[in-house]
């Protein structure tokens, strides 16, 4: 792929791009030409000619999450249906700017990023694929009360409600409940004013109840634990219009005390890079007060059999995205340390600064950037199967 | 790379190691001639928390006594039963108790060893524990996790050496049934209080009992924490009788303050002490350096400072 030239969708400036950027630097690449997604969803970002195009996050940008949702307070939470119905348009924008481009080519397909998108279609995708996945409740959630009718005829009590459209655990509700016993523990958070909710560890004071009506979330760094039904049901029914996917509580391995997943980094069908995320809360999300753990303890602990067995998860679930170049799956490890579950699967997920690839595979001593680089250069392209490049050797040592 | 099983911390996953024995999970699959000698491991029941069918747990036990050689089984692990968010732990309990001639060498039982993740603390339905005591005579080590529906009466049991109450929140009954039994063999007593929040609603008046150690002869070790009145208790602690016979006191994972702390140095010596617990506290830095100060020969942990200016002090452990 000698005359490619990267072009990059993002924020311009942002450390995204940036990291990016920096990636083909040092691969003696020229300068990728950054699109800007501001211009994409203006319908108004021609291609250059023979692109090899990166699509990155919209993330990060006041301005352009204004464009996507409607303008408001960027910290404020929900919207999610809005900014979905933006995001495919601005994708649908890209496609066609990409289709003319003589030469050009997409390195995420829009329709999979749309599917990463949508928590609903993901996981029913993952799930006809026979890649594990907690169970979700079947049928819409539009409010509380249908969410614990819901539990209740299923007898789940303890589920993760995730909105729809969500990214970086945005919205994510820890939920159990027992009768009139509930507990919420969530980033988004209820007003000052409004909730009865305790803020984390250190937190001084306690929210005051407030007036009637409906409640505007906003999304907070801090995971908050709401155990009134009135401060649920809230919360609930502020996401609830936007579309909400509920699944059964996959109960994960524990390090030290604390619970953890992985997040895996599939590049052309392989997996190349991998953190542990230990959380203090059942969000293990870095920027919620996640921290990054121990991976040589968990392979240890999981054996040869189980490390591998855990990788391939990652990469079934990356074979139902042939046409992104890259994704991050979040992956659970149960508490008896053999079974496994998807929890997300992100289009954006290789935002991993810094951290080098796994020892002999294609990531080694490459970045997340780096190692997707250097798999557009191997020859990766969209739509290939993943074993084409991967090899046979490496298929078979996953069973 | 282990989560130990070190009881004086709150750490405690209980899957690698059980009163000094390797666990095995017995899952009833699989081949029984590769099963582990029964008497060389302890043995981790546990029904999925999640999808779990009624007698979920039964039927798991009556596998466990088809396959394993029960009169050599030195000490079973309960993890989980069939849902035990709604059902009480009267579901394993009652198969144990009632299987009591078939388990002569059993000498130790955990209740309910849920990792947070699979059941939180104050989310586990336990129940009335004392058939457990009244079956097994010889039993020395009894542990349950979660104070939720626990409940337990006051016995006469010659042979106990551990009796361990984990929770977010001890009812004063359970309190006050322990305070009440009579345990000659006795050597370590540990109760995590918890908070009034989740049922935690003992006083220090309700630890009387246990303070004055008249029921206790054989105790060394002693641990009230975890509790949301840990400077009361600490003063309490000042001039309990009980104390002059300890080897080791934790007042460990509570709300401790220069308050509490203050009131047990003014209180009788605890130079005699080997080891002095007080991590997860609330004391200032001078009061920090008085302890070591006054207790040269006794290691103290003061780890895990939190900070004592905070206006909401709290647990280690509730949830």
């Amino acid at each position: 792929m000698a005359n490619t030239r990267f072009a990059v969708v993002g924020v311009p400036g942002g450390r995204r791009v940036d990291l990016f950027r920096a990636a083909a630097a040092r691969a003696g690449l020229p300068d990728p030409n950054v699109i800007s997604w501001r211009d994409v969803l203006a319908g108004d970002a021609p291609i250059p000619p023979g692109s090899a195009v990166r699509v990155d996050s919209p993330g990060e940008d006041a301005e352009v999450d204004a464009l996507l949702r409607g303008p408001g307070d960027p910290a404020r939470a929900g919207g999610g249906a809005a900014w979905y119905a933006a995001f495919r348009g601005g994708l649908r924008n890209l496609a066609e700017a990409v289709e003319a481009s003589p030469g050009s080519a997409l390195l995420g397909d829009v329709d999979e990023i749309a599917v990463m998108f949508d928590k609903r279609l993901c996981h029913e995708r993952l799930r006809a694929a026979g890649v594990p996945v907690p169970p979700a409740l079947q049928g819409p959630v539009g409010s509380y009360r249908e969410l614990r009718e819901l539990m209740t005829r299923d007898g789940w009590p303890r589920v993760f409600v995730k909105p729809a459209h969500g990214s970086s655990a945005s919205g994510v509700i820890a939920f159990q409940a027992l009768g009139a016993r509930v507990k919420a523990v969530t980033s988004a958070a209820l007003p000052d004013g409004w909730g009865t909710g305790t803020d984390g560890p250190g937190e001084a004071g306690r929210g005051r109840r407030g007036g009637a009506g409906g409640a505007s979330l906003y999304n907070s760094l801090r995971v908050r634990t709401y155990e009134s039904e009135t401060d649920v049901a809230a919360v609930v029914g502020a996401l609830a219009p936007d579309g909400l996917h509920v699944e059964r509580w996959f109960p994960k391995a524990s390090m030290d005390g604390r619970a953890f997943d992985l997040r895996v980094v599939v590049v052309a069908g392989a997996p190349t890079h991998v953190v542990v995320r230990v959380g203090r809360t059942p969000m293990t999300n870095l920027h919620l007060g996640g921290v990054r753990g121990d991976l040589g303890r968990v392979r240890e602990r999981l054996g040869t059999a189980g490390w591998q067995g855990a990788l391939d998860v990652c990469v079934r679930a990356a074979d139902c995205f042939p046409g992104s170049l890259a994704i991050g799956v979040d992956l659970m490890i149960g508490t008896d340390w053999r079974s496994t579950a998807v929890a997300e699967v992100n289009a954006f997920g290789d935002l991993l600064p810094g951290l080098t690839g796994l020892p002999g595979g294609p990531g080694e001593g490459l970045d997340t950037y780096a190692t997707q680089i250097a798999a557009v250069s191997g020859g990766w392209r969209q739509g290939m199967q993943s074993r084409d490049i991967r090899g046979e050797g490496e298929l078979s040592c996953v069973t | 790379m282990t989560e130990h099983d070190n009881p004086r911390r709150h750490v405690c996953g209980y899957r690698d190691r059980y009163a000094d024995l390797p666990v095995a999970e017995f899952t009833g699959e699989g081949d029984p001639g590769k099963l582990p000698e029964a008497g060389s491991v302890a043995w981790r029941l546990s029904a999925e928390p999640y999808d779990a069918q009624e007698g979920a747990f039964a039927a798991l036990f009556a596998r466990f006594m088809e396959q394993v050689d029960t009169s050599a089984v030195r000490a079973i692990v309960v993890g989980g039963w069939e849902n035990p968010y709604e059902v009480g732990s009267e579901v394993a309990i009652r198969p144990l108790a009632d299987a009591a001639a078939r388990f002569p060498a059993l000498r130790a039982v955990f209740v309910g060893a849920l990792q947070s993740e699979q059941c939180e603390i104050s989310w586990i339905q336990q129940s009335d524990v004392t058939p457990l005591l009244e079956a097994y005579p010889r039993l020395e080590r009894l542990e349950v996790r979660g104070g939720t529906g626990l409940e337990f009466n006051p016995v006469r049991h010659d042979a106990l050496r551990t009796l361990r109450f984990e929770s977010g929140g001890l009812p004063a009954d359970v309190v006050r049934a322990v305070g009440q039994c009579d345990l000659p063999a006795l050597e370590e007593l540990d109760l995590w209080l918890g908070v009034e929040n989740y049922g935690g609603n003992c006083s220090a008046a309700d630890l009387d009992a246990i303070m004055s150690g008249e029921r206790f002869p054989a105790l060394r070790h002693l641990g009230l924490r975890d509790s949301e009145i840990q400077d009361e208790i600490a003063a309490a602690v000042a001039s309990a009788p009980v104390i002059a016979r300890l080897e080791t006191l934790s007042l460990s994972m509570g709300t401790l303050t220069d308050l509490g702390a203050e009131a047990l140095l003014s209180g009788q010596p605890l130079t005699h002490l080997h080891e002095l617990d007080l991590h997860h506290h609330f004391l200032t830095e001078p009061m920090i350096k008085r302890i070591q100060d006054a207790l040269p020969g006794v290691q103290v942990d003061l780890s895990e400072p939190e900070d004592p200016e905070d206006d909401w002090r709290y647990v280690a452990v509730d949830e």
